[in-house]
């Protein structure tokens, strides 16, 4: 099989150039040619959101979107969602003290859309902001419970506590 | 996984270059945000040789002021995100913002564009399968074969329209804006959209959307996008309703001067809701317009099993969720009409 | 600094030791040993290994719910540049099947096919695309046979047999299992409540499709790589199939994207790599497609059951009656224990003074049914919580009370002779109505909002394997060293419940280490102990008791060198914060390391064997079926679920639920809470969401074998979940641990049911609760309304008529 044509991004911060066919998705090129497995493939067409990356800091999913239109963008995958030199994001820190993860396939996708979330609003979240942005990303082992209060700590740890005193959602 | 077809891809950067690559390969598709085009072809819906992708065609990502026209210009390219919390269209067209915030999830709304929601393919249980799961049915009047599966005996494909958009875009009186190789056209969306699951839209494979095109308010209005589906995100509408009441003032109980109802999901084409002529010179507030409306909604509707989900339902719940929606129009605030020239 | 008295030292280093045993690791929440891996993106699951040379394999599905099979011609595929093999039914002529009793299946078709979705042939080739390509161009000639999509109707005289290796056409398992006189204690009863039930089919649907790859190594070495959760039995299969000594394949279990029964038996992609692999010589992977997910299904079983229960007048159980149709799909997968399961888990946490269950499994033409999360029992569960509440209603208690009632109580015998021990049944109940606010709210909601209430219980393992045998059903190794690290072996496989957490958290507790000193290794054939694998809630139970076996005994050991220096008895030393400590006097401590090099020193190399087998005596009855559904253990479950209901549109809306659950101890809390939520989601989801169905109409295609038509809830959808946990500690358990990841989902469904019921008095026997289905029971009940024979409303209708409802 081709090869393909050369494609140029930034990826977690650093260019990079390859190859890729035309008809491979962002998905194909990251998890099968450049060996970045952290971006999971639950459910083939969009319906999951386990793939979510973000692409120029957006939340996107990997399986529809193909490589080809990554020129010249910037990706970052859960791979570069850790801070240098081994450290861990708060967000995966936040993650681990409230075992959010399960089975953890669906992790590396909701912490990208975490991400985007706490950086966006830069301020602390409600249940309700968290419901809202995530619900593009299934999970199947948690009913969610923990992943919210994880997201929702992280953001004021982050930030510090909400300025006003939110009404409990649940 | 579901692997997507060979195919070249093409990212021109301008529309001129778009219409050119479209002429250079007749059968090739425009990519705009993937959401919907890219399960059809892992689907094998289609086999085109060569995608255009828009990734690179920045204007068409604008939303301009077109103060000197009294309308507002949004880009096809426009993602659904930017969409729903543009402060310009928020103001004049709080509607299609509704609308665009309720397309399946925050992901998808991030990458699909007004342009691929106003061109979403049709949508038929029997169709939106994998071709082995179509295998198993013999195909259909869509895909491989030349039976309809939802009206027996129909040769008339009867695939659903499923865009959030379309009935908020054509009850705003909206146009859809094509260039194609002999310039620009610019089309009321009203005949944009054709009864033919096959082909539900005016446009030749040759042209591509520019810009969706709105005419500021003239009156106060009150609009309103009506979707409902079992889950509160991902899926595609099972119930999808657009309206917009034109009022003499910003009251609620104001003079009914105009009504424009859309009811989406039924077969190819958003329906159009007739006979409402009795609510105009009503006063809004006046629960029998919601009534009336309802069951107009009710009488003119008859959604059908192309989506998977119980089509004598969906019938009830069009004139439930109508009548409350008006209901509450009342108790939200009017949109005010916009003052030419003034910024 | 005054002299202490050794009495306030020993207090001290109590607690210091968090009191020995307490605070030190069990009980408290922990990070996962594996989570950070996991979150990170550099956990490799199944379908993130790479091989060199390796090939993709796919295999041709049959689109035909029922077909003989006329010929296979894979001459066109073989031709095909790029592919390596084709293999068919006839590479696979051994049939197997998970439960010894019932091999009815072929790694791919031979002959027939049962099913859409049906294997028929596998190729191999240098890359998907190729595979895939290969796949169309098999010619499979078939011979259409009429397909049954009914149980009932597949089980009429003269209907075609299904499955081919059936012995008794398409009845697929036939039970009556009685005891006391259950038709006479019932005709006795002052109130008798009689129902039909339906539990709509539903599946797993974990995260992570199925995905397996093998290789085979110049010495004739097969290892298959796989997203299992039986490890054991798949390596069993395979060597059957394959007719390979078991000792020449190693089955890996990399880490597991979610699994909940769905991957636990062997599946035809693991016979297909392997088979391709040990062809060509090169590495195989082959991946399914969410679609092919749904198709392997083995999922909830869809019952139909008839229930007819006596009660006295104080509310108190006099005798079940149940008759049950099994639809099990094409092939037997568990559902020998299935059927089973449907009577014999029953029996707790009500006493039983007369039962009588007779249940009939029958193959159709669809996907096999199997174990999902709550094997067998959650069906009959949804229908007898809802008796109990029709009961309550008709007697005027309280439905909390009238469980109250029937409460077994611990350190009891079921009707059909299970052995209890703890029983926090009680304690559950009493922790969702006081959280719930049950008696204050529920005499105050309005019309439309209601709280409903069910209790369950589930076992901790199975007292049986599988297959009979008189070895361990758990085993672990642990081996120390002077560095101070830990390793733990275990062939339990963690499919994210936190299996492995687990194992840490009970060794650390043992030898006073921290969870980051361990290792666990699990899963692996070649270099862990057997295991029989992570399902029927075992693992904690069982693979616990055998680690703490192996971690007591090098404690002992290390406690010994340590007084042996010390010149103490070895039982005033512990082992505790990393350190060895005189518990008499806590300022005198050796760092951890220390402690284990003095062991290493005197014994050699630290390595510990622990096992764990089920208690035989007295724990079931000696009637034939008397072992299936016995355990050393039974947790309990009490729920409370506040729903809205819209009676214009039949939109039900949870609110919340409340899960109360008693574990036996919680050896770590947050992972315990995960499982309760996750549980209770689930349940969730399978009442209100989720139906697994092929489409009669359309030749038995699957109605939406997607993760959009088959519709999890997402963020947005999910109700806020109250974790309550119960500790009642039981003797056979580790510490007193019993399962938490299957035991808290059996309430919910009949939870909501009865909820719903308690704000619009409409009973949702039939499942999923659907807004159309729940529209339809108000239409149903207005129009007895108006007729005037609605028998009794739980709360007065006051709201005022809207459109849609019947004029």
């Amino acid at each position: 099989m081709s090869h393909g044509p050369v494609l140029s991004f930034e990826l977690n911060g650093e260019p990079i150039t390859t190859t890729v066919p035309a008809h491979w998705t962002l998905l194909e090129l990251l998890r099968y040619r450049l060996d970045l497995i952290g971006s999971k493939q639950g459910c083939d067409k969009g319906d999951c959101g386990a793939c979510t990356v973000q692409l120029d800091g957006e939340p996107v999913l990997a399986c529809l979107t193909l490589a080809a239109t990554t020129q010249g963008r910037s990706v970052t995958t859960v791979e570069g969602l850790g801070y240098q030199r081994g450290a861990c994001h708060p967000l995966q820190d936040a993650f681990d003290r409230f075992d959010a993860a399960q089975c953890g396939f669906c992790t590396p996708g909701i912490l990208l859309s975490a991400e985007a979330l706490l950086r966006k609003q830069a301020r602390a979240v409600s249940r309700e902001e968290v419901r809202a942005a995530l619900a593009g990303n299934l999970c199947r082992c948690t009913g969610y419970t923990k992943i919210i209060d994880a997201v929702v700590d992280c953001g004021e740890r982050l930030y510090g506590p909400p300025v006003t005193e939110a009404a409990p959602t649940d | 996984m579901l692997r997507l077809p060979p195919f070249d891809v093409a990212t021109p950067a301008t529309v001129a270059e778009v219409v050119r690559a479209l002429e250079a390969t007749p059968d090739a598709r425009i990519l705009a945000g993937g959401t919907d085009l890219l399960p059809n072809l892992k689907h094998r819906l289609e086999r085109p040789p060569a995608l255009i992708s828009l990734a690179r065609v920045t204007a068409l990502r604008q939303v301009i002021d077109k103060d000197d026209d009294n309308a507002v210009r949004i880009g096809a390219g426009v993602s659904l995100s930017t969409l729903s919390t543009h402060p310009l269209v928020r103001g004049a067209f709080p509607s299609l913002c509704e609308a665009a915030e309720r397309v399946a999830s925050p992901i998808i709304r991030n990458m699909a564009t007004l342009g691929g929601n106003v061109h979403l393919d049709t949508r038929c249980r029997y169709v939106n399968q994998t071709q082995f799961w179509r295998q198993g049915i013999g195909g259909c009047l869509k895909a491989e074969g030349d039976v309809c599966h939802v009206v027996p005996k129909g040769r008339n494909c009867v695939a659903a329209l499923s865009s959030d958009c379309v009935p908020v875009i054509v009850a705003l009186d909206g146009s859809i804006e094509l260039v194609g190789p002999e310039g620009q056209r610019t089309i009321p969306a009203e005949a944009y959209f054709r009864a033919d699951g096959l082909r539900h839209t005016v446009r030749v494979s040759n042209e591509v959307m520019t810009a969706l095109i709105l005419r500021k308010p003239a009156a106060y209005r009150r609009e309103r996008y009506l979707k409902w589906t079992v889950r509160k995100s991902i899926d595609f509408p099972l119930l999808s309703v657009a309206m917009r009441f034109d009022l003499e003032t910003e009251a609620p109980d104001a003079p009914v001067t105009a009504v424009r109802i859309v009811v989406g999901v039924l077969g190819a084409k958003p329906r159009l809701v007739g006979k409402l002529n009795a609510a105009i010179g009503m006063r809004f507030s006046d629960p029998k317009v919601a009534d009336m409306i309802s069951q107009a909604v009710h009488s003119q509707c008859r959604p059908l099993e192309n989506i998977p989900y119980d089509a004598a339902y969906r019938r009830r719940m069009l004139q439930v969720y109508t009548h409350r929606a008006i209901q509450a129009m009342a108790t939200q605030a009017a949109t005010s009409p916009s003052q030419p020239g003034r910024r | 600094m005054a002299t202490r008295s050794p009495t306030t030292k020993s207090a001290q280093a109590q607690a210091a030791a968090g009191g020995t045993t307490k605070a030190w690791q069990i009980g408290r929440s922990h990070r996962k040993v594996d989570a950070m891996d996991r979150m990170r993106g550099v956990a490799r699951y199944t379908d993130d290994l790479k091989l060199p040379g390796m090939l993709h394999a796919k295999i041709m599905r049959s689109p035909h719910a029922h077909a003989n099979i006329k010929g296979i011609d894979t001459s066109r595929a073989l031709n095909l540049e790029g592919v390596f093999a084709v293999v068919t039914g006839q590479d696979f002529k051994i049939p197997y099947g998970v439960i010894p009793w019932t091999p009815d299946e072929n790694a791919l078709a031979v002959n027939k096919v049962c099913h859409v979705g049906d294997g028929i042939a596998a190729v191999a080739a240098t890359d998907e695309d190729t595979a895939i390509e290969a796949v169309n161009r098999i010619d499979v000639d078939y011979e259409l046979l009429k397909a049954y999509f009914d149980p009932e109707e597949a089980l009429m005289e003269g209907a075609l047999q299904i499955n081919p290796h059936a012995k008794r056409g398409n009845l697929s398992k036939n039970l009556i299992l009685e005891f006391g006189d259950a038709a006479r204690a019932v005709q006795n009863s002052q109130l008798v409540i009689e129902g039909d039930y339906f539990f709509c089919g539903t599946t797993h649907a974990a995260l992570e499709p199925h995905c397996a790859v093998a290789q085979v190594d110049p010495n004739g070495l097969l290892t298959v790589w796989s997203a299992t959760q039986v490890s054991h039995y798949l390596h069993r299969e395979l060597a059957k199939v394959l007719e390979l000594p078991a000792h020449k394949i190693r089955v890996i279990q990399p880490p597991l994207g979610g699994a909940f029964g769905g991957k636990s038996e062997p599946f035809d992609l693991e016979f297909c790599v392997a088979k391709l692999a040990l062809i060509t010589g090169r590495p195989v992977k082959l991946l399914y497609t969410r679609e092919e997910v749904f198709y392997s299904h083995r999922g909830r079983h869809p019952m139909k059951m008839r229930y007819r229960t006596g009660f006295s007048r104080e509310g108190k159980i006099q005798g079940v009656e149940a008759r049950t149709i099994i639809d099990g799909g094409a092939y037997s997968s568990f559902g020998l224990v299935t059927t089973y399961y449907s009577g014999q888990l029953l029996c707790a946490p009500y006493d039983f003074p007369a039962y009588r269950f007779h249940s009939t499994r029958v193959y159709t033409n669809k996907p096999a049914c199997g174990p999902k999360r709550g094997h067998g029992s959650v069906q009959p569960r949804f229908a007898l919580e809802v008796q109990l509440d029709k009961a309550a209603v008709k007697l005027g208690i309280d439905p909390i009370d009238l469980r109250r009632r029937n409460d077994l109580g611990s350190h009891s015998t079921t009707i059909n002779e299970f052995r209890i021990g703890s029983n926090g049944f009680l304690a559950c109940l009493e922790a969702v109505e006081r959280a719930s606010q049950w008696k204050q709210r529920r005499a105050q909601l309005r019309y439309g909002c209601g709280l409903g209430v069910a209790g369950s219980t589930y076992i901790s393992g199975t007292n049986y394997p599988i297959y009979p045998n008189d070895m361990p059903q758990a085993a672990v190794q642990i081996c120390i060293d002077r560095s101070g690290r830990v390793r733990v072996f275990s062939g339990a496989n963690d499919i994210g419940q936190g299996s492995d957490t687990m194992l840490a958290v009970i060794t650390a507790q043992e030898l006073g280490v921290e969870l980051d000193d361990i290792r666990v290794l699990s899963a692996d054939t070649d270099l862990c102990p057997v295991d029989l694998g992570a399902y029927s809630s075992r693992i904690t139970l069982m693979v616990g008791n055998a680690c703490l076996d192996a971690a007591h005994k090098l404690r002992k050991k290390v406690c010994a060198a340590v007084a042996k220096r010390w010149e103490i008895p070895a039982t005033r030393i512990t082992l505790v914060q990393r350190k060895a400590m005189d518990i008499e006097d806590p300022s005198h401590h050796i760092a951890i390391a220390e402690a284990f090099s003095w062991a290493e020193a005197d014994h050699g190399l630290l390595g510990e064997v622990g096992s764990y087998n089920t208690p035989k005596e007295e724990r079931h009855g000696t009637y034939r079926g008397g072992t299936i559904g016995a355990s050393p253990a039974y947790s309990f479950t009490a729920h409370v679920a506040e729903v809205g209901v819209d009676e214009d549109t039949g939109v039900v809306e949870v609110k919340k639920i409340w899960v109360a659950h008693d574990c036996g101890r919680a050896l770590s809390r947050k992972i315990v809470e995960g499982q309760m939520e996750g549980s209770v989601y689930m349940g969730f989801a399978e009442a209100l969401f989720e139906s697994h169905e092929v489409d009669p109409e359309h030749g038995g295609v699957h109605r939406g074998p997607s993760l959009l038509d088959y519709r999890l809830p997402t963020f947005a959808d999910t109700p806020p979940i109250e974790s309550l946990i119960i500790e009642a500690p039981d003797a056979n358990g580790p510490y007193g641990a019993k399962e938490a990841g299957e035991g808290p989902l059996h309430p919910c469904i009949p939870a909501i049911a009865n909820a719903i019921y308690d704000a619009v008095g409409i009973r949702m026997d039939h499942m999923p609760f659907d807004p159309p289905s729940v529209l339809a029971a108000l239409d149903t009940r207005r129009a007895s309304d108006m007729a005037g024979t609605t028998t009794r409303h739980p709360r007065p209708t006051g709201s005022a008529t809207g459109p849609g409802r019947p004029a």
